[in-house]
């Protein structure tokens, strides 16, 4: 592949994928940033900006945000803005786009990324997922609202995709931040090796830890990975005193039993009875998504949780000692 | 430096939210307005007219109080059940006030053609009794008989400006928007602005505390003082006579004020009388009492207060039909004296002072006043604007918020009316539990109510001009939105630049490609234009010579509106500690300060004009994508056929997204303007004039007339809103970048008012947490210099909208935990699933 993509290396070993993001000329460190969400007050405490990185190396079916799992830049498209004028089939060199009534579509196997298209749609239809970013440029942009950080309690969360996927980038961006006093949160399913978690602790100030199910078999199948580091990693956490929030999506169907809950609650508490416990609804709202990257959802059918079994879930939590909340 | 002894206690801020408004009282006469169907009063136009015909041939301040007085005691007066603030502008439930005598052309037009427009709603038909409209065509035919031929404001403008002037105005070029700048403006008696030239007056707080009987003993004394000293005698030059008329005019029309409470008590008496219900008797045997007392008296009690507030109010809003923008003012600290010491005395409950409150608030609502203006002319549709201001820290630093500010808000929360809008100042040491009160009310009120004004940077405009302390600290919200010392009056809406126009302009070489005339200098052609500094040369001198020429406009405006029209004894009488010595009103130079009557220009459409360099910048000179030369005729077709050009306009950096690039140029031309404009002193009073960036509909009535924008808006569409609002839909970083653009320069200090409007969708405050978000948000806004922001709180409306509409709504977010996505990129059945998730939710 050309274009931004050149930038990152896929380096694989130990099962454990991570991408290299040093970048290639000036030798600064490079991230894959899909977003910079500001004025977020959903990711952590107070006024905080959350950037997205791109790229996940779990697969996990109930995934709101697919532009979030793919590591490589990608090209969305909003169809009902699209006026289906043609231009960007035009323009394709590699032959990629085909615009119906529906709007444009991507075949991902010919769309080398070139950007074309983007440049040639005036109604912003294409919008290019990831952009290769040094940690400066991320930063720059993240203290320019350092004062209502300050005013509010709030800070930078760093989330994805996953963060620990880019260990060295998610590294520095983090010591960057706390080098100055703003408050760093890591959202991570903890899907990374463990020494790179150490280091980030190092700057981190709480974390947001997801756990999608206890049983390892039933985990692969939900995500394409065995939850062994992840449970290692958690631990390992829970011993460096960094304060962490455990986030459970809650997916009907999938990881909903008593028994998954109740072990996942006996786990953690016995790990440590200070970790809270956040129960994130499942919703379908990334099912648009999807579409934009050309991508079907197998869950389409699933309907979201009732309150009723949202709060037994939280009571089997809280019998373990644990402090429980339900997102809303 | 902030005492802050004001916090409320725990139990008293519990009980104060545990108030019932809405008590079953309150709630029936709600449900009584509500039901109510508006109709057109005419008594108090027909009195207006009957006593001007009795008075031909005296003084006109006189003239204009006897006018005064008898629509106050001969009109006809009620007491509805069950109400305890009593005084009414018409007999109807939801009357349209009219005084036909300002505007008798457009009131016949109206009347002729059946259709009435009200100030206050979007309906137009408004009911009229058929004995009625005959009545009032035959006071309107009268009018326009009797009318002057010739407009004295105009014939002074034709003979300083010449007639070329008029093409600027605002029935022509536009380049000139408000209400004295009109070529055809239909005035009637009085011909420049009503009787009453910029100011309105309002109650204040020394009248409600001293009552009027002291004004009126002090313009006695005054007099006395005069005819001892012999400056009345005959011989005695014009302006004594003229301060003895005033100071006459003010004694008749406290005097009508006092007679009026009275025939209320009279009233009340009667119904007492013949009141079986015992508690209801005990009620207006109190009633009795209490108009028997005020507003002539000091108040005894916090009863007597709110209802002399009331009668001011009324009094005043009667004054200024046609003018209608009467403030109510610092509510909180006028009440609180008694409030506290009536509750001291175990004399009045938290519960109590809340129904009365309450009461007062409907009184306020049930006015609707009965505009002549077309919809499309006006600068503020749907309000009347009766602005209540609470909180604010006093010239030795004490913070003023007391329990009432806390009760004002649940108030409003509770009995959701449009108006009154509540103004809070806000400071730096501001109780953190009063500030999220504020918030929820805010959320669960909807609109942007209460807004919030920056306390110090109020204070310190006024310091930074000569004001006293005790004085600049007192200051009040007024109009949509500016503000005034409670020593001076509410100055708005008299004459606006239309700097979209301006920018306009000088993109044609100073011809106006609408009327096909040359309204500006020639700046050159700007398809020979190599770099942005050539443009901002062009257009700061356009903007240079407009400034000059407005200066001059509003001095010719000014002397005749003084020359011709009533000196008010009712406005004497609110200012009397200034105003009755000097004889003169706020108008004439009677107040404390030259400052009270500085002129305030409205300036419209900066940031359209920053987008409009920022996209000639970004795609002309730096990537070439067409020649300016491609871009006018794009524009000059309104985009037809040039789609492609006008996306790319569309996609340029946009004003509101923290961007540098941008915001410098926003900075440069609101803070050059700034210095052209501020930097000729008025000519009355030798101060720099104020500029005010309000949030009136001004820019749907300056948009009117202006054509296609380099930023890619179509010819005739609205300009972007406030002082400080991005182009609609275009502001996509969210709200801290929207703050940091508006304040990245200092914007808001030559302004007496600049508004800063913020969409929130209500999911984003459904916590605590979240509200304390939104505090923090605000406490930075004003540190960083910002002046007046106010939340529009949204919910599945905006929703329904963005699902018709996604190109004007493509920024809209829904936010889930973890997750972030735009509304519009939602299938549809997605999309209904969060609307109905914004319906439902449960606060």
């Amino acid at each position: 592949m050309v274009g931004p993509v050149g930038l990152l290396q896929v380096v694989r070993g130990h099962g454990v994928p991570r991408v290299d993001c040093k970048g290639s000329s000036m030798g600064e460190i490079m991230g894959t940033v899909f977003n910079i969400q500001r004025y977020s007050i959903d990711d952590g405490p107070g006024i905080r900006s959350t950037v997205f990185l791109k790229g996940c190396p779990l697969n996990c079916k109930w995934c709101s945000n697919p532009e979030s799992q793919n590591r490589n830049p990608e090209i969305s498209h909003r169809d009902s803005l699209c006026s289906k004028c043609g231009i960007c089939v035009q323009v394709c060199e590699a032959a990629a786009i085909t615009v119906d009534e529906a709007g444009v579509h991507i075949d991902r196997d010919r769309c080398n990324v070139c950007g074309k298209c983007i440049d040639a749609c005036d109604r912003e239809v294409l919008e290019l997922m990831g952009r290769s970013m040094t940690v400066e440029e991320v930063f720059s942009q993240l203290q320019r609202d350092t004062d209502y950080y300050e005013s509010s309690g709030g800070g930078v969360t760093i989330c994805g995709g996953e963060a620990l996927y880019q260990p060295e980038f998610t590294f520095a961006l983090l010591k960057r931040c706390r080098e100055v006093g703003i408050h760093t949160c890591l959202d991570t399913a903890g899907y990374g090796t463990s020494s790179a978690l150490q280091r980030i602790l190092q700057y981190t100030s709480l974390v947001f830890y997801d756990i999608k199910h206890l049983d390892a078999r039933i985990h692969r199948e939900l995500t394409g990975k065995q939850n062994g580091l992840i449970m290692r990693n958690l631990e390992l956490i829970i011993r460096s005193g960094v304060p962490v929030v455990i986030r459970v999506p809650y997916i009907p169907g999938h990881n909903d039993s008593k028994e998954n809950i109740e072990a996942l609650a006996k786990t953690v508490s016995g790990m440590s009875k200070e970790a809270k416990v956040n129960l994130l609804p499942y919703h379908r709202f990334g099912m648009g998504k999807y579409a934009m990257l050309d991508r079907r959802y197998e869950l389409a059918k699933l309907l979201p949780p009732s309150k009723e079994d949202l709060s037994k879930a939280k009571e089997i939590i809280e019998s373990f000692g644990l402090a429980c909340e339900v997102a809303v | 430096m902030t005492i802050t002894d004001s916090m409320l206690s725990k139990a008293n801020a519990k009980e104060i939210k545990s108030v019932v408004v809405m008590t079953e009282r309150l709630k029936k006469l709600k449900r009584e307005w509500e039901d109510a169907d508006p109709v057109v009063y005419v008594d108090d136009t027909l009195l207006f007219t009957k006593s001007w015909k009795e008075t031909d041939g005296l003084p006109v301040d006189l003239r204009w109080a006897k006018a005064f007085a008898k629509r106050l005691e001969e009109c006809p007066i009620l007491l509805r059940d069950d109400e305890l603030i009593v005084g009414s502008l018409t007999k109807f439930t939801r009357g349209n006030n009219v005084l036909v005598a300002m505007k008798p052309r457009e009131v016949l037009e109206m009347a002729k053609t059946g259709r009435f427009d009200r100030k206050l709603s979007d309906i137009s038909a408004t009911y009229i009794d058929p004995e009625d409209l005959k009545l009032l065509i035959e006071d309107a035919e009268y009018w326009v008989q009797h009318m002057p031929t010739v407009n004295y404001v105009n014939e002074a403008l034709k003979e300083e400006l010449g007639e070329g002037h008029f093409d600027l105005m605002f029935d022509r070029g536009m380049v000139f928007e408000g209400r004295a700048v009109r070529v055809d403006p239909d005035r009637g008696l009085f011909q420049g602005w009503g009787a009453f030239g910029g100011g309105i007056a309002q109650p204040t707080m020394p009248v409600i505390h001293n009552g009027l009987n002291h004004v009126i003993n002090l313009a006695k004394a005054e007099i006395d003082k005069m005819v001892d000293q012999g400056a009345c005698l005959p011989g005695a030059s014009a302006a004594a006579l003229r301060k003895y008329y005033l100071l006459k005019a003010t004694i008749v029309s406290c005097e009508a004020i006092i007679a009026y409470a009275h025939r209320y008590a009279d009233l009340a008496r009667d119904l007492a009388l013949k009141e079986r219900n015992p508690v209801r008797k005990q009620e207006l045997e109190k009633i009795a009492e209490v108009c028997d007392w005020v507003p002539g008296n000091r108040p005894r009690n916090y009863w007597e207060a709110v209802q002399s507030l009331r009668f001011l109010h009324l009094a005043c809003w009667k004054e200024s039909s046609e003018r209608p923008e009467v403030g109510i003012g610092r509510i909180d600290q006028i009440l609180y004296p008694f409030y506290e010491e009536d509750l001291a005395q175990g004399r009045l409950t938290r519960q109590e002072a809340g129904e009365l409150l309450g009461a007062f608030w409907l009184k306020i609502r049930e006015t609707e006043n009965l505009v002549t203006i077309k919809r499309e002319h006006r600068a503020a549709p749907g309000t009347l604007l009766p602005d209540v201001t609470l909180c604010g820290i006093d010239e030795n630093g004490r913070d003023l918020t007391n329990e009432l500010s806390w009760l004002v808000l649940e108030v409003m929360r509770q009995i959701k009316l449009s108006e009154p809008a509540v103004y809070i100042r806000w400071h730096e040491g501001m109780d953190e539990d009063f500030m999220l009160h504020a918030l929820e009310c805010n959320r669960d009120f909807g609109g942007g109510n209460p807004a919030f004004l920056n306390d110090k940077l109020g204070t310190d405009r006024y310091l930074a001009r000569g004001v006293k302390p005790e004085d600049a600290t007192n200051w009040l919200a007024s109009g949509c939105l500016g503000y005034h010392l409670e020593c001076g009056e509410h100055m708005a809406g008299m004459f606006s630049i239309n700097q979209a126009k301006i920018f306009e302009l000088t993109l044609y070489n100073g011809f106006d490609p609408r009327t096909k005339k040359q309204l500006g200098l020639q700046t050159g052609d700007v398809t020979q234009f190599t770099s942005l500094e050539q443009f901002y040369e062009a257009f700061f001198q356009q903007e240079d010579y407009f400034a000059e020429i407005l200066r001059k406009h509003y001095f010719i405006w000014w002397s005749s509106e003084n020359m011709n029209s009533p000196m008010s004894g009712l406005r004497a009488a609110m200012l009397y500690e200034d105003c009755i010595p000097a004889g003169l009103t706020s108008r004439e130079g009677g107040a404390r300060y030259p400052v009270c009557r500085a002129s305030w220009i409205g300036d419209r459409g900066i940031t359209d004009v920053a987008d409009d360099l920022a996209a000639i910048e970004h795609l002309v000179f730096r990537s070439n994508k067409f020649t300016m030369a491609e871009l006018l005729d794009a524009m000059a077709a309104n985009w037809e056929g040039h789609d492609d050009i006008r996306q790319m306009c569309l996609n340029a950096p946009k004003y509101g997204n923290d961007d540098d690039f941008v915001d410098e140029i926003f900075n440069r031309v609101s803070l050059t303007t700034q210095m052209i404009l501020t930097g000729r002193p008025d000519p009355f009073t030798g101060e720099k004039p104020m500029l005010f960036k309000g949030a009136a509909a001004g820019h749907v009535t300056q948009g009117a007339s202006v054509g296609a924008l380099p930023n890619g808006r179509k010819a005739g569409t609205p300009l972007n809103d406030a002082g400080t609002s991005a182009m609609p839909g275009m502001d996509v970083e969210g709200p801290t970048a929207l703050i940091n653009s508006a304040t990245k320069a200092p914007h808001a200090w030559e302004t007496v008012g600049i508004t800063h409007n913020m969409k929130f969708p209500k999911a984003m405050l459904t916590s605590t947490a979240k509200l304390e978000n939104l505090a923090a948000l605000v406490k930075i806004f004003f540190a960083r210099g910002g002046w007046h922001i106010q939340f529009n709180i949204h919910d599945s409306d905006e929703l329904l909208k963005a699902k018709e509409n996604p190109e004007q709504y493509k920024n809209v977010l829904v936010r889930v935990g973890g997750y972030s996505a735009y509304f519009v990129d939602l299938p549809p059945e997605l999309q209904d699933e969060i609307i109905a998730r914004t319906l439902h939710e449960v606060y």
